[in-house]
């Protein structure tokens, strides 16, 4: 029952908050617990995009801008309800969200900060000089403030309202977040390639995280122009998107309480200081060239160092799932390549190559250094697209379709380099392998459908499952990052093998390993090849490819020189050429 | 008509020049650190009001003066005031290498980016208490009085600018391609730990990023001061016009940055012929549909992450 303690502790808490400020009678006051209220929305949102999905926002004074003046509009042009208005405003801001979000589609990391920054200065701008329809520095008055039984709110209803309003917001989005999402929104944070390659639709994730932020933000700025009754350009500044943003940052990204945090202890301190604006700018500049540096987990993460990480809770009872099967059984052509071909400029890695992988076996893709193998699994998932030829999984054509599609399909990958996400903990780094086999959808995860739990519940049994599998169960709670190179590699493994892969495409899995891990990581093989799952692996280590392969192919350059038993192979005058020179006469001869 | 499209094309280009010089500082940046300065624009603005100052103090008048009234500075005064606003602003750079930059460079979640905005909010904090926030009109070292070229009322502050851009752009092509220094410079952009392996000093060169950067800025408000009057909000929609620039260019290729810079002013004063209050929106749509079908920019390379 700790799950309904939860929701119940935050109604207390609010429900007290509202008693104290029934209490407090000063119009000051009452004012100052209320734009709490409003910079608490903005932040909880503002939580997402940053700490979740790791996307620097400057622009929110645009969104919290399209909120207000959404009401503004709607309820002086037209005769609208104005409860109506505030949905219609959170409506039209999570528009203007999915607006900044498309440029996130092909810039990243400090373009996108910067495109983000260009679309608040634009809005800024726009309601400043576009007078007509803005009103400028003038701006609108009469708006309609929120009613209750048909007269308009008083001081301390506003503040009801608004406390009311940041409980809901903490608990939808505290459901949202310690589930699917966000890991999904985490991950993509830590590695996007890696994110999509375990089937997180990395795009979409970031829309949402954008929308979310939107959403919350044009909610306040609504709410902030209902109010007041009034709205002007002077509202919406570049130091408003700061502000916001310091909110978050200040008081902890990622956490669930930093915005809180942040917000309380800001909107105090930017009261305070209200009479000497030149001081006020200048300490937000300060917070922020200086408060990653002191404290980068936020005011939050600087009392977690001092209370050390908090324990998780041991796994409860876990629901009977189905024994280890991973896939179908059976044989016939899993994946078909044919004519293959990629040219970066006058490189090819990859020249007409075509070959064919059976069900159950496992096989092995070998080839000196700059043979074109890794390049060939980047291009069997996805994450490079081929010049020309044709790729058939499951009797279907794959070349053109997303990484994320194509883990869906059933290809699971590990990386040449690991790609963990080093600072998510091995059980969520093996859950989130399971993302796209997971079926509770957004609004189910938001508002925590009983059906979402139960989701969750299976997914992290299977999860701990799959950890069992490979001997990493005791060390399910451990970041990713901190376990030894060898234990990371397996838990890349079970990552794969949790999004229910046919096949399975190991890049040098035994890179790194020594020789007692690499038999180690042989037998593993052998069982799980005997779940079901047919493996393709790009290795050096001859004596593991030889031991446990049942079919070999051999790449020079480019170009398939060879395939067969791992006996023949070995016996191939090409592929003994290839590995280690031939003699003088016969290169001439040749 | 055409003697309004050839004025707006040649302001354009002015003001085009002045959005080059800072394309320049965010393209060198990024290629030896990896990092942006967020500020640029605020250092735009700190550049304008150094180099005013240094006419108010050349002339007597008190630094926190906001009116030049009469005075007219003289050539050496201008000059003066020139390599104050380049040095300055050069020394600006090195600090906020060392503050805001080194400790998070190459570290993930770009915190950088908070730290740089940061340094800019305090300089113009304090730009604000010793000037206020009134914009400032600043003689111009080339006078004001309007010359005519085929016809074509245009200033010479304007011709200056454009002018001084170019050589600038020439001067910094050669020593990047023909040097030793560029040559380390170009070492360090394409990979910091080797260059560091065959001698190159690469802490000092990522600081030489910041410093000729920050001192490109200085340069750039500098010449857009009598142009535009200084204020300490103009750098911010420089900056940014700067970095669209950059973007359309190509932030990883300097001579497509300069370019960028010049076509993104031509095209916003072409817009403001038309439509005023349209500019910004137009600006930023023509980023964004540059970026849809190039998002390295019309002449950067596109970057290959190895996996």
């Amino acid at each position: 029952m700790s799950r309904a303690l939860h929701p119940i502790g935050v109604l207390v808490a609010a429900a007290a908050l509202i008693g104290a400020t029934s209490l407090l009678g000063n119009d000051y006051y009452l004012r100052i617990v209320f734009m709490m209220c409003v910079y608490y929305l903005c932040a909880a949102g503002m939580n997402v995009l940053v700490g979740y999905a790791g996307q620097k926002s400057l622009g929110q004074a645009g969104l919290f801008a399209a909120g207000a003046y959404a009401v503004a509009l709607l309820t002086t042009q037209t005769e609208m309800n104005p409860w109506l208005a505030l949905i219609a405003a959170a409506v039209i801001s999570g528009v203007c969200g999915v607006l900044i979000a498309l440029p996130s589609l092909r810039v990243k990391g400090p373009y996108l900060a910067m495109v983000t920054l260009a679309f608040g200065i634009v809005v800024e701008k726009l309601v400043g000089e576009w007078t007509e329809v803005f009103g400028g520095a003038q701006g609108i008055y009469g708006i309609k403030p929120l009613t209750w039984s048909g007269q308009p709110l008083s001081s301390e209803q506003w503040v009801w309202f608004g406390i009311a309003l940041c409980a809901l917001t903490h608990l939808l989005l505290r459901n949202l977040l310690q589930g699917r999402f966000g890991r999904a929104l985490l991950s993509l944070q830590a590695d996007e390639i890696a994110s999509s390659s375990v089937g997180v639709r990395v795009y979409r994730a970031k829309v949402i995280a954008f929308v979310v932020a939107a959403v919350t933000c044009g909610i306040a700025g609504a709410l902030v122009a209902q109010q007041n009754q009034y709205i002007n350009s002077d509202f919406i500044t570049f130091n408003l998107s700061i502000f916001i943003l310091l909110l978050v940052l200040f008081g902890g990204a990622g956490s669930q309480y930093g915005p809180l945090v942040g917000t309380v202890i800001l909107t105090i301190i930017d009261a305070a200081l209200a009479r000497w604006p030149s001081a006020q700018h200048f300490l937000y500049g300060f917070m922020l060239l200086f408060a990653l540096y002191v404290m980068p987990g936020g005011v939050v993460g600087l009392f977690a160092k001092w209370f050390g990480r908090r324990s998780e809770a041991p796994a409860a009872a876990r629901p009977t799932i189905a024994p280890m099967r991973m896939a179908p059984a059976g044989g016939g052509e899993l994946l078909v390549v044919q004519g293959v071909t990629k040219t970066y400029g006058g490189v090819k890695p990859a020249q007409d190559v075509s070959f064919r992988l059976q069900r159950g076996h496992i096989h092995a893709l070998i080839g000196p250094n700059g043979a074109g193998k890794s390049t060939m699994i980047n291009m069997l998932t996805g994450v490079v697209q081929p010049s020309a030829g044709s790729i058939r999984f499951l009797d279907r054509e794959i070349i053109g379709r997303p990484a994320h599609a194509i883990c869906c399909l059933g290809m699971g990958r590990t990386f040449q380099n690991l790609r963990l996400f080093a600072d998510l903990s091995v059980l969520d780094n093996v859950m989130l392998g399971r993302h796209s086999r997971m079926a509770n959808g957004f609004f189910a995860s938001l508002v925590a459908l009983p059906g979402a739990q139960r989701e969750e519940a299976l997914t992290r049994a299977r999860a701990m499952q799959l950890l069992d599998f490979v001997d990493l169960a005791h060390l399910a709670h451990q970041p990713a990052g901190s376990l030894p190179y060898g234990l990371q590699r397996r838990v890349e493994l079970a990552r794969a093998l949790a999004t229910d892969p046919q096949l399975l495409l190991l890049d040098e899995p035994a890179a790194g390993l020594n020789p007692q891990e690499t038999a180690e990581l042989g037998q593993l093989l052998v069982r799980i090849g005997k779940c079901g799952v047919s493996i393709l692996m790009v290795e050096h280590h001859m004596d593991l490819v030889m031991s446990v392969s049942d079919h070999v192919i051999v790449l020079d350059y480019g170009i398939k020189i060879a395939e067969g038993r791992p006996a023949e192979v070995q016996c191939n005058p090409r592929v003994i050429e290839a590995y280690l020179g031939a003699d003088e006469p016969e290169a001439v001869a040749a | 008509m055409a003697e309004a499209l050839l004025q707006a094309i040649i302001s354009g280009l002015a003001v085009g020049g002045a959005y080059a010089l800072v394309a320049l500082g965010f393209s060198i940046t990024f290629t030896t650190t990896k990092t942006l300065n967020f500020s640029h624009g605020e250092f735009v603005s700190a550049g304008a009001f150094i180099g005013m100052s240094a006419l108010f103090l050349v002339l007597g008048l008190p630094v926190s003066s906001t009116t030049f009234g009469d005075a007219l500075p003289g050539a050496g005064a201008q000059l003066l005031a020139l390599v104050a606003a380049m040095g300055i602003m050069g020394l600006l750079g090195w600090a906020l290498y060392v503050v805001g930059v080194r400790p998070f460079a190459g570290r993930p979640g770009m915190a950088w980016v908070m730290s740089t905005l940061g340094f800019g909010v305090i300089l113009q904090s304090v730009g604000l208490a010793i000037w206020g926030p009134k914009p400032v009109v600043v003689p111009g070292p080339v006078g004001d009085s309007v010359i005519r070229v085929l016809g074509v009322g245009v200033r010479p502050q304007e011709l200056l600018t454009l002018a001084v851009t170019v050589v600038i752009m020439i001067g910094f092509d050669r020593v990047m391609n023909r040097t030793m220094v560029g040559k380390a410079m170009r070492a360090v952009a394409a990979n910091g730990n080797v260059a560091s392996l065959m001698g190159i000093n690469t802490n000092a060169i990522m600081i030489g990023a910041f410093v000729v950067s920050s001192a490109l800025a200085g340069l750039s408000g500098f010449l857009l001061a009598p142009i535009a009057q200084a204020s300490l909000f103009m750098g911010l929609t420089v900056g940014l016009k700067g970095f669209s620039g950059a973007m359309i260019g190509g932030l990883n290729n300097p001579r497509g940055c300069v370019i960028g810079g010049f076509v993104l002013g031509v095209f916003e004063s072409l817009v403001n012929l038309w439509q005023a209050q349209w500019r910004e929106v137009a600006v930023f749509a023509l980023v964004i549909l540059v970026l849809a079908f190039r998002p390295t920019g019309l002449f950067g390379r596109t970057m290959v992450e190895k996996v």
